[in-house]
């Protein structure tokens, strides 16, 4: 049962890894600790990748020390290590194939949403393959052309959510705008009709007394 | 339009697993991510999305305990909140819609209760929109393509997908830049309005106290 169960995920794990064109774009809220991990099919693939921490701008003071982002290779190094960052783009050849660790770390109690996107190109190439098998150069060119079109793709994506991050700034300031001077009018009217009783009653009584 | 997968619970678990495996094998070539989902609590992934998107998920559950997989329980929200997929107690599943409203879609785990063990699930979750959701294989028989040919036609479908991010992100830009001078202008005529305010009501003040003390025979 013990080895039946072994050949079944050895088979799920082969599986998983015959994906070549590695595409995934997710947005995650991070507590504390938030790891997302990723395998990698062969060593070489170039792991590239954003991510950009969507709630920011508005409500982070000026002191707010940021998230804090690392990658772990599956030998436990840690490749890439940012603290107090709100967004960053990161890409690394991978040294070895396995699972990957992307790990988020939020120093603060509120709760942080971030855009990830991350992807994994693998452009087929001579010392990958046994001897007798032989790759076309045309499929390495086309290989090539995906990874740059891949790259133009994973730029997109983080243009797109730092576009959100900013377009949520600019709705909060209108708001903000209209809000405040609305406020700001009703209490300059409350304060010198205030001002206006308040001198009301002062004169109202105590000069009666004072001119008896 | 949304499609709901009805797979069925397996009563011989391996074989269904590996035949699902196989046909995620085959589908578009997409890489999924793995997902730790807490013991108590829910994990919620979800992205913003624009009408009109066709939606394309699969999730396994990886982690093994006691020679058990482990279940858990899915849902998927539209931004309006309505329900578009819900599991409870499975370890596979694929949920597959085209968005009709653009918005923030959601998909939250969460672990089933009737799950031993002290350990995290983890689950590997496939979650593919637009371009990469798009079937190559229906393509490639209905149009007769192979080899080289169906890789340049993949290209060129990432390529027009490019093209209609860049659009997107060029409307939303000028959306965001009118905004941005509506703002502009608004703090100024505020401003100058708050001025306005003041001068009116200090001058009311005055008035109406020269008047008060008038009659009451002070001045």
């Amino acid at each position: 049962m013990e080895r039946k169960w072994r050949k079944i995920w050895g088979l799920i794990g082969l599986l998983l890894l015959n994906f070549v064109n590695n595409v995934s774009s997710l947005s995650l809220t991070i507590t504390k600790v938030e790891c997302v991990y990723k395998i990698v099919r062969s060593e070489g693939d170039i792991v590239s990748g954003n991510f950009v921490v969507v709630d920011h701008h508005i409500f982070w003071s000026s002191d707010h020390p940021g998230i804090d982002f690392s990658i772990i290779s599956p030998g436990g190094d840690i490749l890439h290590n940012l603290k107090g960052t709100s967004g960053d783009k990161f890409s690394f050849k991978a040294p070895r194939s396995g699972l990957y660790q992307f790990c988020f770390h939020n120093p603060l109690s509120t709760p942080e949403t971030i855009a990830l996107y991350i992807h994994i190109g693998h452009i087929p190439n001579e010392h990958n393959l046994a001897k007798n098998e032989h790759v076309d150069p045309i499929n390495v060119k086309i290989a090539e052309l995906r990874e740059a079109l891949e790259a133009v793709t994973t730029e997109q994506k983080y243009l797109k959510a730092r576009d959100a991050v900013h377009r949520r700034t600019n709705e909060s300031t209108k708001k903000r705008v209209i809000g405040y001077t609305v406020g700001e009018y009703i209490l300059l009217t409350i304060a010198s009709v205030l001002q206006v009783v308040y001198i009301r009653r002062l004169f109202s009584k105590s000069v009666g007394y004072n001119r008896i | 339009m949304i499609k709901d997968s009805n797979v069925p619970m397996a009563m011989t678990f391996p074989p269904f697993l590996v035949v699902l495996l196989l046909a995620l094998s085959t589908g578009p070539l997409c890489d999924a991510i793995w997902l730790n989902i807490p013991k108590t609590g829910t994990k919620c992934v979800s992205e913003e999305i624009h009408s009109n998107v066709v939606v394309l998920s699969d999730y396994v559950v990886v982690s093994v305990e006691d020679g058990q997989t482990a279940t858990i329980a899915v849902k998927v929200t539209s931004p309006y909140g309505n329900n578009l997929h819900h599991r409870e107690n499975v370890t596979y599943g694929r949920f597959a819609f085209t968005t009709e409203e653009a918005g923030n879609y959601l998909a939250c785990f969460w672990s089933d209760n009737r799950t031993r063990g002290s350990g995290e699930v983890v689950v590997n979750i496939d979650w593919k929109t637009g371009i990469a959701a798009k079937d190559w294989e229906s393509v490639a028989r209905k149009e007769k393509l192979q080899g080289v040919e169906l890789e340049l036609r993949k290209l060129e479908g990432a390529v027009e997908a490019i093209h209609e991010n860049l659009l997107y992100l060029k409307s939303r830009e000028a959306e965001m830049r009118s905004t941005s001078e509506t703002t502009n202008a608004r703090v100024a005529w505020f401003s100058i309005m708050s001025l306005g305010i003041c001068i009116v009501v200090s001058g009311l003040q005055v008035w109406y106290l020269k008047r008060f003390f008038q009659k009451k025979k002070l001045i």
